[in-house]
């Protein structure tokens, strides 16, 4: 593990094609912000997709409410982006950093969630027309869905009290770890 | 600004406001912050949601039925306008002192005002179920999207230009 965290370090930190831009004044809090404004579309259309699974608004056919999705997946495009800049620009506060690992195995559990919707429930729901129930499966999904873009919020917010630092002397917070 | 100094010293000395900045554990200021973003992203999303349906997206949607969802937002408003308050105690000078606070909640008063404008011209006309939404209503609905992003903006900012932390 300890060899492919390095490897990874070594590899992401060269490159250095965003870097001049990330360290400018207004590059990083432009991301920062943008990656807020693409969280809340991921939340609001694809939640409101998952709260439908969950019976609310049911005179909503599922089919006319997936027309929402694409726009809760560009919300996720623009955080590939802006969070692969982060992590580029800076590889060792994310590499070493257990919110980030956690907030990796949240986006992956939710992939794999997503993955089982489209794979199993997916082509009976859409038939389902206004005022239909979701099938229970088909509902845990969504809830799962909820609860693991929710987990992927808070670890990433969590990301800073966890950055690791040199400590040289002091560490710098509560909850951060020294990196040798 | 001047006359502002000794309330920020009383407030930062607060046991509440030395809670939030100091107490070392999780659910203080990293969780507090965690809860600020999860209502951010349900009041703007679902704002987001249904100002995407007004303007034409999903137009299938029976636009009414959208109105379920205002709880939603509105639960993620109030945990917002909370956990605000409570970032607001443990950190007064730092937010007071800078004008991005100030452009962060001007959007978020403006997006209620479109809230508003929403409710009462476009969810009060039940015959707008499927058929397109009048300009007005689509207006208030782009307007709402624009002040949404414009105070996350605001509010990520807050971290990069404050020029004060603390008073005391």
């Amino acid at each position: 593990m300890h060899e492919f965290q390095a490897w990874l370090w070594s590899t992401l930190g060269s490159i250095h094609i965003v870097r001049p831009f990330m360290t400018s004044v207004w590059g990083w809090p432009i991301c920062e912000s943008l990656h807020f404004v693409g969280l809340s579309m991921l939340i609001g259309c694809v939640g409101m997709f998952d709260l439908r699974l969950l019976g609310m608004a049911k005179r909503v056919p599922f089919a006319a409410m997936h027309r929402l999705i694409p726009w809760g997946i560009s919300g996720y495009i623009i955080n590939v982006i802006t969070g692969s800049m982060f992590l580029i620009t800076t590889p060792d506060q994310y590499i070493y950093n257990p919110s980030f690992h956690l907030k990796i195995l949240f986006m992956l559990i939710a992939g794999i969630n997503v993955g089982v919707f489209y794979l199993s429930a997916f082509a009976n729901v859409k038939q389902l027309g206004s005022g239909a129930q979701a099938p229970f499966f088909a509902r845990v999904i969504g809830g799962a869905s909820l609860f693991l873009w929710m987990g992927v919020i808070v670890f990433g917010r969590m990301l800073t009290f966890y950055r690791p630092n040199p400590c040289n002397g002091e560490p710098e917070g509560f909850l951060s770890i020294c990196l040798k | 600004m001047v006359a502002m100094g000794p309330f920020f010293v009383w407030l930062e000395t607060t046991a509440l406001s030395v809670w939030v900045r100091e107490a070392t554990v999780v659910y203080a200021f990293p969780g507090i912050l965690s809860l600020h973003t999860i209502g951010m992203g349900f009041v703007a999303g679902m704002s987001a949601a249904i100002n995407l349906r007004i303007l034409g997206v999903a137009s299938f949607v029976p636009l009414m039925e959208l109105r379920r969802f205002f709880p939603v937002l509105w639960a993620g408003f109030w945990l917002n306008a909370a956990s605000g308050v409570v970032l607001l105690i443990g950190y007064p000078t730092k937010a007071l002192t800078n004008p991005m606070f100030y452009l962060k909640l001007v959007f978020i008063g403006l997006a209620l005002v479109c809230l508003k404008a929403i409710r009462k011209s476009v969810f009060s006309d039940e015959d707008l179920d499927f058929t397109p939404v009048p300009r007005r209503g689509r207006f208030w609905a782009g307007a709402s999207l624009a002040c949404w992003t414009g105070a996350i903006f605001a509010g990520r900012l807050l971290a990069y230009t404050y020029s004060k932390l603390t008073t005391i």
